[in-house]
């Protein structure tokens, strides 16, 4: 009898918790300051929705691509955020969900440059695009990206050594073509060589190389210089008149996910207005969506995009699917004809 | 040979990692033959196009470099490390002892990133080295240190440090020092007696020693990563360069089967050249 009590007991309890509590959501996402921002932005408002919880899978971009590869149909998370064109080769191996944006009321003000593929969208954006320190680099304003072509650049650049993409478009545009037609900037890029003085390995690289003035003008991203700054090192971020190279993370539905009606949800809170400015005060990079009201410090920041204007005019786009088939083919040529 | 059953028991999981080890090995020789589909994570048919891509002249001219570099970080790690491992030895004050022992280990229990920021530090044109030379007047210029071989070598050096005095110092602990008391007693100053006895003595940790600093430099990444930017590599930052960062898992595959025969390559002419010497040490 007693234990009869405590079955019923314990069942009026579990049946009273709503059973989305009892749910869980595993997200995959880089580590460090990108996993915090998502618990403490997206996350929270997510929870706070739904009653269900958030749990992280954090690693690098190749090592998630390359566990989920392996646990294709049966995927270790429900939610993953990669960069758009990485999120590519997710796609073409199947691996994501195709989206049905109608179950994301957010979306609805994407902007046209998040809407990336039929399987991932962007949540945030930034750009790679040319910081100095002005007290070590007098009288250079680059306005253009020709100005890092200059003969006093002698020995001053670094780039990142993971993804030449921006320098190799903008060759290219430089010399008439575009990332398809990259060949055209082969020259030009070559005429480069003597400016590098080194090619930086990561974020925590780049800062360090441009805070100890080793490397005083990057092709860098944004949101590090920002970063950079706030930190105290004198920093100048500038958008040459051709624009900056656009970059955009995504966020995918896993193929084989039993939580995609929670995925959808955490997808709405992802693209909430107020939640995009509070992701863009963070990590001082542009909204996808159009309708975030942000902070005006924040919007005034160069490579913070909160207009369509803005979005058309400053940003060069590289057509991600494009740079997923070209990426080895532009990083190969890169480290056998500029890095070695 | 009697059969001792709880052997087996005891082999099981070294059985168990080695056949790990071996299929590891395996998918990546499988990869070394796959041709690289663009856009793709798959692979694509049987090819033998990522080898022939390797003999391109850059290959070899990293791959030469990397055998170099790992070199000049196993002699120079001798030469800082013999003096370290012999006072580690024969130091009788337990502090001084524990002092050289600790100096020499550190760097085990540091990560390999940290350790190599530090140098970044240390090495830069505003780092420790350059500024206490400018503040002295020796240089008018900062010396570039970073992004150079010189630089690389160094903290490569600090690095496999720590491997070469523990086992020079095994070696010198098992010479023992009536020989080296013995040739005194005949007449042999000190660096004599060091020369003639103690040195050829210890010609077997030093072979393990230049042989196991090779090997560790050859897999080194993180160092010449950070350190050389780009500008000095190695065969591990190109299969990171060419493979990972590009996805091109076939190409990598190959990188890596090529550096792993070269590794052998070379250890099986260092073994060779060191045999004769061998034959010096105590038997």
């Amino acid at each position: 009898m007693k234990q009869l009590c405590f079955a019923i007991t314990a069942l009026a309890v579990f049946s009273a918790v709503p059973a989305a509590a009892q749910d869980k959501l595993v997200v995959s996402v880089w580590g460090g300051s990108w996993r915090d921002m998502i618990a403490n932005i997206i996350a929270k408002k997510f929870t706070a929705e739904t009653k269900a919880q958030v749990e992280f899978i954090t690693g690098g971009t190749i090592d998630r691509l390359n566990k989920e590869k392996l646990a294709k149909g049966n995927p270790e998370s429900d939610i993953t955020f990669t960069t758009s064109h990485v999120g590519w080769l997710y796609a073409n191996d199947g691996l994501f969900e195709q989206l049905d944006l109608g179950k994301v009321p957010n979306a609805m003000n994407l902007v046209d440059q998040a809407k990336i593929s039929p399987y991932h969208i962007g949540t945030w954006a930034y750009v790679y695009t040319i910081g100095f320190r002005p007290d070590l680099v007098k009288d250079m304003a680059f306005e253009s990206w020709a100005d890092l072509w200059k003969p006093e650049m002698k020995g001053k650049l670094a780039a990142p050594d993971f993804d030449p993409s921006h320098l190799i478009t903008i060759a290219a545009m430089l010399s008439g073509g575009d990332a398809a037609s990259w060949e055209k900037g082969q020259g030009k890029l070559k005429e480069l060589k003597p400016n590098f003085k080194a090619f930086y390995t990561n974020d925590a690289n780049s800062q360090q190389l441009i805070a100890n003035g080793e490397t005083p003008v990057q092709v860098i991203l944004s949101m590090n210089a920002h970063y950079m700054a706030g930190e105290g090192v004198p920093i100048r971020l500038v958008i040459p008149k051709e624009g900056a190279v656009l970059g955009i993370d995504t966020v995918a539905i896993m193929k084989g996910s039993k939580k995609a009606d929670l995925a959808y949800k955490f997808i709405n809170a992802a693209l909430d207005p107020e939640v995009q400015a509070e992701v863009a005060k963070f990590k001082k990079g542009s909204p996808a969506v159009l309708n975030a009201k942000l902070d005006p410090a924040i919007a005034g920041l160069p490579g913070v995009f909160s207009t369509a204007d803005q979005w058309n005019k400053q940003a060069i786009v590289i057509e991600h699917k494009l740079r997923a088939a070209k990426t080895a083919e532009w990083r190969k040529w890169f480290a056998e004809n500029i890095m070695n | 040979m009697t059969d001792r059953p709880f052997l087996r028991t005891f082999v099981s999981p070294a059985a168990l990692c080695a056949l790990a080890f071996v299929a590891a090995l395996a998918a990546v020789m499988q990869y070394s033959v796959r041709a690289y589909v663009p856009g793709s994570l798959e692979p694509g048919g049987l090819t033998l196009a990522n080898f022939a891509a390797l003999l391109k002249p850059l290959y070899g001219r990293v791959f030469l470099d990397t055998v170099w570099i790992c070199f000049l970080t196993a002699f120079w790690t001798l030469i800082v490390g013999y003096p370290l491992a012999y006072a580690l030895v024969h130091a009788r004050n337990v502090a001084l002892k524990s002092a050289i022992l600790v100096i020499s280990v550190t760097p085990l229990f540091l990560g390999e990133v940290v350790r190599t920021y530090s140098w970044i530090v240390v090495l830069g044109n505003n780092g420790f080295v350059n500024s206490m030379l400018l503040k002295a007047g020796v240089i008018a210029q900062p010396m570039q240190l970073m992004f150079t071989r010189f630089g690389v070598v160094i903290a490569l050096v600090h690095v496999t440090l720590p491997v070469m005095v523990i086992m020079l110092a095994a070696a010198l602990a098992h010479i023992d020092p009536d020989y080296e008391r013995a040739a005194e007693s005949l007449g042999a100053g000190p660096i004599r007696a060091f020369l003639t006895v103690t040195l050829p003595l210890s010609l077997p940790g030093i072979i393990a020693g230049v042989t196991t600093s090779f090997a560790w430099t050859f897999s080194a990444f993180a160092t010449p990563q950070l350190i050389g930017g780009g500008q000095v590599n190695m065969v591990s930052n190109l299969v990171y360069q060419l493979g990972f960062a590009s996805f091109n898992f076939p190409f990598a595959a190959s990188l890596s089967v090529a550096g792993l025969v070269l590794t052998f390559a070379v250890l099986a002419l260092l073994r060779a050249a060191a045999r004769p010497l061998e034959r010096i040490g105590p038997n």
